[in-house]
């Protein structure tokens, strides 16, 4: 598959929420046309810890799920509604009793009724649970043990036989050395396993995702390096925490975007997930539909961007919520509120022509929070985007030129006097840089100077990435 | 682009964290911290500035007992890294990279204790574990890296680990404490699961569970449960369950005991 060498968008102006070169539409009712005009809200919520004891038990609270979003829906006037449901482990451990009926089906029935019923555009979206373990082997053949990477080929075939909409995964290729490096602020172990190892592995999965979704007329949405960046963004935390630099997190996210847009390279038409907040990156990049959350996922985590992550969004999302009552009801119908209203106001300032203002008001708020927003304002993000297009056929050279531009472009606002940063964050971006710096221009050298410093790690397996 | 160079950003947040910045550095609570005595400052020092000790240890284990080198030279530097943390000027990294360096020291010190017939005495023990069907372990391994850095001896199962391989290794090993973390909702539901299991074979071990979507409400519905926040918190308990207490007083006295509840 030919991998990008060149931006969709001419220049990151052009770039608005709601909007993107390649839309997608799918779905019941009217449907949903990712970035072909509007923004359209996603909730996701997850079971309550036990519902998933029985199928019986699953599907009820899936009945519930789905019903108290779309209720609020309607309640509220929303034209759209997508339902997100990130599996359980147990679905993926068992797709035909776990997510089958319990999910997949119902969940596609209950979404037509309402769009049947209320001319609503409902859509259903699946993400499988990535079960693979690095120890017991990623590919097919290699886990003898639990078989993860058949059942994890074998969820999207019942997902897309059953009645899903649009698939996506949170896949974990290159999470074992992208840990390594987090904890010990190790940036070339994490473009090892992230940059490159996690790229190879996303050609092996999502060829697979893609084939599967055509077969069945479904849509192959993206993935997300929520088991990696934002593992990093989520220890890096807020003002008061200390665990890892947020230069350094922000450093992750670049890097990142070049192993998600690898879905995309294979054929995923998007919308991405959620959760990837390297979005702005790859759509500025490939032009495809992209999903974000921000100040709605609270519930979940902290991440300094709350606005300026709805920027350039095509659908707008909460975080997994946990299923339970509110004062207003259940959670499920307070996040499809919250989500809503959200995209109510977006959905406005493009009726007004102010969407480009309201964008800009986003970004501004947050500009400055972190090092993380900062290169992923969207004009920054398109600079990493451009960076990376000119290293496009190199997995690894092209996540190099992200982390680099992106540490530039820190240094040079810090330098300004615009972007903050406490002594730890300088040091700290201090070495990644220098680190960055002394890498190998080779991609063949640098893997073997990965595999000698990496390679007896107790987690890797180069033979998960055909190595 | 909008003209955003008119925003004053000081009315829209402020970065603490610089604020609280510390100015005491690294070398000064070193100076401060430090033995005086040499082969342990030495060690001490190598550990504080993140360097590898193998060849102190292994200089010093020839004059030393090597339960001397662990306690008055690595526990030594590695409780100047907790004070650094603690004030915030070291963070995860630095502590980990320590804590790796220290393993290495002590891995020698018990290898001579091997040969000498002895066996090490460890802080206590603390088996740890990733729930059954949940990959993500970078929150065990962190809190595994803090004990370990505290002197406990710490036996790491892995990630995705059977209710029943738990059970069968806490009547292996008799741990002082038992971890459990995991990522989702539903697969910390093999937490209680393993309680159940364990109260069947009359074992009570004070059992802390901890991960990203796991509260302190579920841990301490079941029995033995006791809830960590943040992995900085395992010492302290594991500390509490050493004194003598059980798991039901420390959850009775929880915000005394557990540094993220104060």
């Amino acid at each position: 598959m030919a991998k990008y060498t060149e931006m969709a968008y001419d220049d990151a102006e052009e770039m608005v929420f709601g909007e993107a070169k390649e839309p997608v539409t799918y779905g019941h009712g009217p449907q949903i046309t990712a970035g072909g005009g509007q923004v359209f809200g996603v909730t996701k919520i997850a079971p309550r810890p036990g519902a998933e004891a029985r199928p019986e038990k699953l599907k009820t609270e899936f009945r519930k799920i789905t019903k108290t979003i779309l209720q609020r829906a309607v309640t509220l006037g929303f034209p759209t509604q997508e339902i997100e449901n990130e599996w359980v482990h147990q679905m993926g451990e068992n797709p035909v009793e776990y997510a089958q009926e319990p999910a997949i089906a119902q969940q596609a029935a209950i979404a037509e009724e309402f769009a049947d019923e209320y001319g609503i555009a409902t859509a259903t979206t699946h993400t499988i649970p990535d079960l693979r373990v690095s120890e017991k082997g990623l590919r097919h053949g290699q886990d003898r043990e639990s078989y993860y990477p058949e059942k994890v080929i074998g969820s999207f075939e019942i997902a897309a036989e059953n009645g899903a909409d649009v698939l996506k995964i949170e896949s974990s290729g290159g999470m074992e050395l992208a840990d390594y490096g987090i904890q010990r602020g190790d940036i070339k172990a994490f473009l090892f396993g992230i940059g490159y190892l996690g790229s190879i592995d996303m050609e092996w999965l999502w060829s697979q995702i893609v084939d599967i979704a055509q077969k069945n007329n479904v849509i192959p949405g993206g993935d997300t390096n929520c088991p990696a960046a934002n593992t990093a963004m989520f220890i890096a935390g807020g003002y008061l925490d200390q665990d890892i630099a947020r230069t350094f997190s922000a450093i992750t996210r670049a890097i990142c975007a070049g192993r998600t847009i690898v879905a995309w390279e294979q054929g995923a038409t998007g919308p991405d997930k959620d959760c990837g907040y390297e979005g702005p990156i790859v759509k500025a990049i490939a032009g495809k539909p992209t999903v974000m959350e921000g100040k709605d996922c609270s519930v979940a985590h902290a991440d300094l961007m709350g606005n300026l992550a709805a920027q350039v969004c095509d659908g707008w999302s909460n975080e997994s919520a946990e299923f339970h009552e509110e004062f207003s009801g259940w959670s499920s119908g307070t996040w499809a509120e919250a989500v809503g209203y959200e995209v109510s106001l977006m959905n406005t300032a493009k009726e007004l022509g102010e969407d480009k203002t309201l964008r800009d008001i986003y970004m501004a708020s947050d500009r400055y929070r972190s090092p993380e927003s900062y290169i992923i304002a969207y004009d920054n993000a398109y600079k990493i985007g451009e960076a990376m297009v000119e290293e496009g056929d190199s997995y690894y050279r092209r996540s190099k030129a992200a982390a680099i531009k992106a540490a530039e472009l820190i240094e040079d606002a810090q330098e300004q006097g615009k972007l903050q940063l406490s002594a730890h964050e300088k040091d700290t971006l201090e070495k990644v840089v220098t680190d960055l710096r002394a890498l190998p221009e080779d991609e063949d050298k640098f893997v073997e100077e990965c595999l000698n410093e990496y390679g007896d790690l107790p987690k890797f397996n180069p033979k998960n990435y055909g190595l | 682009m909008l003209d955003i160079s008119g925003i004053s950003y000081d009315n829209i947040f402020n970065r603490y964290d610089i604020v609280a910045e510390k100015e005491v550095t690294p070398e000064e609570l070193f100076e401060e911290m430090a033995p005086k005595e040499e082969p342990w400052r030495t060690i001490t020092q190598k550990l504080v500035f993140l360097e590898e000790v193998t060849d102190e240890v292994e200089e010093a284990l020839n004059e030393y007992d090597p339960e001397d080198v662990i306690n008055k030279g690595l526990i030594p530097g590695m409780d100047i890294n907790g004070e650094l943390y603690a004030r915030g000027i070291y963070y995860l990294p630095q502590l980990i990279i320590a804590g790796d360096a220290m393993g290495k020291g002590i891995e020698l010190c018990e290898e001579a204790m091997r040969e000498a017939g002895q066996e090490r005495k460890a802080k206590g023990k603390v088996l740890m574990h990733v729930a059954e069907g949940d990959p993500h372990d970078i929150g065990k391994d962190i809190a595994a890296a803090m004990l370990k850095a505290q002197g406990y001896e710490v036996i790491d199962m892995g990630r995705d680990v059977p209710v029943e391989d738990v059970v069968d290794a806490v009547k292996k090993e008799n741990p002082d404490v038992l971890t459990g973390t995991a990522l989702m909702t539903t697969t910390q539901t093999a937490f209680p699961r393993v309680a159940k299991r364990l109260q069947e074979e009359g074992l009570d071990v004070a059992f802390i569970g901890a991960g990203g979507a796991v509260n302190q409400s579920f841990v301490h519905s079941f029995p033995m449960g006791i809830f960590a926040d943040e992995a900085a918190d395992g010492p302290s308990i594991c500390e509490a369950v050493k004194e003598g207490k059980t798991w039901e007083e420390i959850r009775e006295e929880y915000d005394e005991i557990v540094p993220s509840a104060a």
